[in-house]
C-alpha cells in the first residue's frame, strides 16, 4: 500500500503509458478539429445532401457508446472488409484507436462549432452583408472571430473528455496508461496505489489544461 | 412632347422603384403588394403600427429579406432578380439597425474602416483617414480606439451611421434607429440623420418619432396590414389624414 514505493518502481511503465495517452489524445484532437470544421460547414450549408451526411454522422456517433465504436473499428470493420474483398485485412491497434477517438471527438466538436456560430447574434451577419461583404467574408471577418471566443470553454471541455475517454481504448489493447496500470496491478496486486497514481496523473493534466484555457479566455476578453 | 420629356426626367430620377412587392413568411403574408417610387434625394419616413410590415418593407430594399412577389429596381436595376449581384448593389445602400449591430471584436475605427478595406475600395491609410472624418462628423473622434461596448447606445448608433457612410452610399435605410435608445440619447442620433437629409441623401426611415418624421420627411408612407394605406407630404398624411386607419393610428401615437 505504499504510494511512493509503487511510484518509484512503476514510473517507467507509467511514463510509457502516459506518453501514449497524451500522444493519442493530441493526434486525435488535431484530426477531430479538422473533422469538426468540415462537418460543421456541411451541417450549416444549404446543400441537403451534405447536411444529411453531417447529421447522420453526428447521430451515429452520439447514439453509440465509444466502447462499441472502438470494437467496431478494430474488429467489426476489418472483418467486413475481409468478407467483401476476400483478402486478409487487419488494422493495427494504434490506427483503430486514433480513428475511434478522432471520429468520436469530431462529432462533438462539430456540434460545438455549430452551436457557437449560431450563438453569434443574427444582426452581426446582417450588418456585415448590408455593407456589401460576401457570405464568406462575413463569416471570416465577423462571425468566426466571435464564434471562436464563444466556443473556447466548450472546446477545452471536449479536450478534457477526449483525454479521459482515451482510457476506454485499453479495452482493445492500446498501451496507454490504464493498460499499463492494469498490467502492473496484475503482477503486484497494488490496486490502491496504482490507480491512485493514475487518477492523480489525470487530475494534474486536466488542472493544467483548465488553467491554460482560463488564461487564454481572459486574454481574449480583454 | 413636353409631357413626355418630364416623364422621362422623372423616370431617370427614380432611385428606388417598388412594384407590387409581396413578402410572406410561410403562410403569414406580411407585405401584400407595395408600390412606391422614391426619387433621388428624397427622404421617406415610414410609419405604422408594429407588425404592419414596415421593417420587412425596408429589409426587402437591400434584400435582407427575399421578396416572394413583385420587383424592386434600384437605379433601374432589378435587385429582386435571382441573378442580381447583391453584394455589389448593397455597397451603395447603407443600413442602420435598431440594435446597432456594431462588430464587438473591433474598435470603433475598425468598425468604420472594415468594409472599404475588405472590399478593396480603399487603402488602409485612406480608409482610416475617411473613418476619422466620419467619426468627427458624428462627434465621436475621441472614441476611435474604444470598443463598442464602452459606448452608450446613442454613441453606438452614431458609429453605426458612420460605418454605413464609410461605403459612400447614395441610399441610406434606417430601421427604427432610435427605438432601442434611452430618451435622452434619441436627439443626438436624430441630429446626425437630419444633417444627412439636408445634404441630399436618399433616405428611407422606419420610425416611431413622429415629430422627427414631420420635420424631415419629404413624403410619409403609412403602412398597415401589409400595404401603403396612405402616402403624401407630412402635412397631408400627419396633419390631415384621409384614411380612417391613419387617423386612428395617429390619434394613438401623437
Amino acid at each position: 500500500m505504499s504510494l511512493f514505493k509503487v511510484l518509484g518502481e512503476a514510473y517507467p511503465m507509467f511514463l510509457d503509458g502516459l506518453s501514449m495517452t497524451v500522444r493519442i489524445t493530441i493526434l486525435s484532437l488535431i484530426i477531430a478539429l479538422v473533422i469538426g470544421i468540415f462537418v460543421c460547414l456541411m451541417n450549416i450549408s444549404n446543400n441537403i445532401v451534405l447536411k444529411s451526411i453531417a447529421k447522420f454522422y453526428i447521430w451515429l456517433i452520439r447514439g453509440t457508446p465509444m466502447l462499441v465504436q472502438a470494437f467496431y473499428f478494430y474488429f467489426a470493420i476489418p472483418q467486413l472488409i475481409q468478407g467483401v474483398t476476400g483478402t486478409q485485412f487487419r488494422i493495427d491497434i494504434f490506427t483503430a484507436s486514433l480513428i475511434t477517438l478522432a471520429m468520436n471527438a469530431g462529432a462533438y466538436i462539430s456540434e460545438i462549432f455549430r452551436g457557437s456560430i449560431e450563438a453569434v447574434n443574427k444582426g452581426q451577419m446582417e450588418a456585415a452583408r448590408s455593407l456589401g461583404l460576401s457570405y464568406a467574408k462575413s463569416m471570416q471577418k465577423i462571425i468566426l472571430p466571435q464564434a471562436i471566443r464563444i466556443c473556447l470553454p466548450s472546446l477545452v471541455n471536449q479536450f478534457i473528455i477526449t483525454l479521459k475517454d482515451s482510457t476506454i481504448l485499453y479495452a482493445i489493447g492500446l498501451a496507454e496508461i490504464m493498460n499499463k496500470a492494469k498490467v502492473y496491478v496484475g503482477r503486484t496486486m497494488e490496486s490502491f496505489a496504482t490507480y491512485t497514481w493514475v487518477a492523480i496523473f489525470f487530475l494534474a493534466i486536466v488542472t493544467v489544461l483548465s488553467l491554460v484555457s482560463r488564461t487564454v479566455e481572459r486574454r481574449m476578453n480583454s | 412632347m413636353t409631357a413626355d420629356l418630364n416623364e422621362s426626367v422623372k423616370k431617370e430620377n427614380i432611385k428606388i422603384h417598388v412594384k407590387g412587392l409581396k413578402k410572406a413568411f410561410g403562410k403569414l403574408e406580411v407585405l401584400k403588394g407595395i408600390d412606391a417610387e422614391i426619387t433621388t434625394g428624397e427622404v421617406i419616413c415610414v410609419i405604422g403600427p408594429s407588425g404592419s410590415g414596415k421593417s420587412t418593407f425596408l429589409r426587402c430594399i437591400n434584400r435582407l429579406e427575399e421578396a416572394t412577389g413583385g420587383e424592386i429596381l434600384v437605379d433601374g436595376e432589378s435587385i429582386t432578380d435571382r441573378k442580381a449581384d447583391i453584394d455589389r448593389i448593397r455597397q451603395h445602400i447603407g443600413m442602420v439597425f435598431q440594435q446597432f449591430n456594431l462588430f464587438p471584436h473591433y474598435t470603433v475605427k475598425e468598425n468604420v474602416m472594415l468594409a472599404p478595406v475588405e472590399l478593396k475600395l480603399k487603402s488602409k491609410a485612406d480608409a482610416e483617414k475617411k473613418a476619422m472624418e466620419l467619426l468627427k462628423r458624428v462627434g465621436l473622434e475621441d472614441k476611435a480606439d474604444a470598443k463598442p461596448r464602452q459606448l452608450s447606445g446613442g454613441q453606438q448608433q452614431r458609429v453605426a451611421i458612420a460605418r454605413a457612410l464609410a461605403m459612400e452610399p447614395d441610399i441610406m435605410l434606417f430601421d427604427e434607429p432610435t427605438s432601442a435608445l434611452d430618451p435622452e440619447m434619441v436627439c443626438e442620433v436624430l441630429d446626425v440623420m437630419r444633417e444627412l437629409a439636408a445634404e441630399g441623401m436618399t433616405m428611407v426611415i422606419v420610425t416611431h418619432e413622429m415629430g422627427f418624421a414631420h420635420d424631415v420627411a419629404d413624403r410619409v408612407f403609412f403602412i398597415d396590414q401589409g400595404i401603403i394605406m396612405e402616402e403624401g407630404t407630412p402635412e397631408q398624411v400627419m396633419d390631415n389624414p384621409q384614411n380612417e386607419r391613419t387617423q386612428s393610428f395617429l390619434s394613438k401615437v401623437l
